[in-house]
């Protein structure tokens, strides 16, 4: 296990940590960040939307009249609905902060290679007609969420690059000497945000003649549909936690840097969800593995589902400094904040207690994934619950309001405590005989005096 | 005395900011501090005197020190038993004993 350590700190460390330094990884997971308050609040107007009491749906009906829920859910429809656009200026502004050129420039550009992308028609079925029809002069809702997501990535990062390369290599429009800063200022952007939508330009107009039609449809089959496989898989759900511990194993935050990389996944996995949930509560969802599958049923009390440990550590441990790190850490636990146990008693480093912290969220994972994808325990309903939400309540609302998730929670939770249980005793059974030692050698010291 | 923390969504640090505030006030210094996740860090560094970050995101140690050299701030990394018994008097010496 010391050796296992070694490993870790000097050859996965360092990949791992230029990994989270990397500048476009950077501003992909700073941009989406963008997101997040607005698809908690989206998801507020959600869960009000799908309230599983009987009864509910014609009660609102009743006082609200018929189209009640269409008219509630118009802000999730400004949420989720619009992430990509949002994510499209988000990346482009947190790039060009890092390049300290224009932030808002670049991200206004980029949202204009982004619509540029995306061809302004939608199929519609008018009412009475067996098939659909193009409709033209609408800029398609379906691409400006989940679904273009990583067409909003791409171009953010692409469109830039060309920026700033242009602006640092000073080509620009240089106004003669005495007209105001601020005239030529507006001008300085002109040249690069012309050459980033001619190439995007020349893009859609090269991929209008090929099979793929267009610059959504080829990220789409060639980036989006293999990623959101691999990262909704079972195989890429155990992969992801392993990577996590073994990276807090050696106390760097794991969720934070591989959530940096693999977060776009599990967002659009959630909005997929998302999608088919508010389409049809009680309906199938197509994913089990989603943002939330992490926080929420595997990650209780923390990374490494340590709120056992704790719980472990308030009622059992006999040694005084491991009731005081259970004293300390129940409360951040509670919310799903652990750093007290990581690092106070502590986990990081620590040969004993890295096995039941690697071990126990791979065995939830494969516990959950099994549970949900079998139908025993309902899926996350794309609801976006933080990830600061306590146990049980959390499990319920992420469903959409089903117990069952609750139970699976309850249940992980139970799972974990038997996983810790004996490492936590070896451990306190450590702590004390060292307590004694020095409470023996004091007196020891007392008696000589 | 302005002492700014910050970890990857800057909820453990406030957790410690709490604490350093209450060991602040027994020693009766006068310090504003606060904690921000490492995105934010850019928005807040003009206000600090010196900036400590939590040692999950050491790795960021390199980027934080070059904002903060080329304002004359001094950076670095919490211990990580202080970090995890949220130690606030000893964090709080760390941070003062960079400053000078």
């Amino acid at each position: 296990m010391g050796g296992f350590i070694t490993f870790l700190e000097n050859r996965v460390m360092p990949v791992a940590g230029r990994i989270a330094e990397q500048k476009h990884l950077q501003a992909i997971r700073d941009g989406i960040i963008l997101t997040l308050p607005l698809l908690i609040i989206g998801s507020l107007f959600l869960i009000i939307g799908f309230l599983p009491i009987p009864g509910y749906n014609d009660f609102m009906s009743s006082v609200f009249g018929e189209n009640w829920l269409t008219k509630l859910l118009y802000p999730v429809n400004a949420t989720f609905d619009i992430m990509a656009l949002i994510v499209s200026f988000g990346v482009a502004y947190r790039l060009a902060e890092k390049y300290k050129v224009d932030p808002l420039s670049a991200g206004a550009i980029s949202v204009a290679a982004f619509l540029l992308a995306t061809p302004y028609k939608t199929m519609f079925t008018p009412e009475g007609a067996s098939a659909a029809v193009e409709v033209g002069g609408v800029i398609p809702v379906a691409l400006m969420g989940s679904q273009g997501l990583f067409v909003a990535m791409l171009l953010a990062i692409i469109s830039t690059e060309i920026y700033r390369k242009i602006i640092q290599k000073n080509i620009v429009i240089t106004m003669p000497a005495g007209v105001p800063p601020a005239v030529s200022r507006s001008f300085v952007a002109l040249i690069p945000a012309f050459v980033v939508l001619l190439v995007v330009w020349l893009l859609r107009i090269l991929l209008e003649n090929t099979s793929f039609e267009s610059i959504h449809n080829i990220v789409s089959d060639l980036l989006a549909v293999p990623l959101n496989a691999l990262g909704g898989s079972l195989i890429g759900a155990i992969i992801a936690v392993l990577l996590v511990h073994m990276l807090w194993a050696v106390g760097l935050h794991g969720a934070a840097i591989v959530g940096g990389v693999l977060g776009p996944i599990w967002l659009s996995l959630m909005d997929q969800n998302r999608a088919a949930f508010q389409a049809d509560p009680n309906g199938e969802l197509p994913n089990v593995i989603t943002q939330q599958f992490f926080d929420l049923w595997i990650y209780a009390g923390g990374s490494g589902a340590t709120l056992a440990l704790v719980v472990l550590m308030l009622m059992r441990a006999r040694s005084q400094q491991m009731k005081n790190i259970g004293r300390l850490s129940i409360a951040p636990g509670l919310f799903n904040i652990n750093e007290p146990v990581t690092f106070g008693m502590p986990i990081v480093m620590n040969p004993l207690l890295i096995i039941p912290f690697i071990l126990a969220p791979v065995v939830l994972v494969i516990i959950s994934y099994f549970a949900m994808s079998t139908g025993l325990v309902a899926k996350p309903s794309g609801v976006a619950v933080p990830w600061t939400t306590p146990l049980i309540i959390s499990g319920y609302l992420a469903t959409g309001g089903k117990i069952s998730g609750m139970v699976l929670q309850a249940f992980n939770f139970i799972v974990s405590l038997i996983i810790y249980y004996p490492f936590f005793r070896m451990w306190d059974k450590k702590k004390l005989a060292e307590e004694q030692g020095s409470a023996a050698q004091n007196s020891d010291r007392t008696l000589t005096m | 005395m302005n002492i700014l923390l910050c970890c990857a969504a800057g909820m453990s640090t406030s957790l410690l900011v709490q604490r350093m505030e209450q060991a602040a006030q027994e020693k009766g210094i006068v310090a504003r501090i606060w904690a921000v996740s490492a995105g934010e860090v850019k928005q807040h560094i003009g206000q600090a005197d010196v900036l400590l970050l939590g040692p999950q995101v050491r790795y960021k140690l390199a980027e934080m020190k070059k904002e903060g050299d080329a304002r004359g701030i001094p950076v670095d990394v919490i211990q990580a038993l202080d970090y995890g018994t949220l130690n606030g008097k000893n964090v709080l010496e760390f941070a003062m004993g960079l400053k000078k």
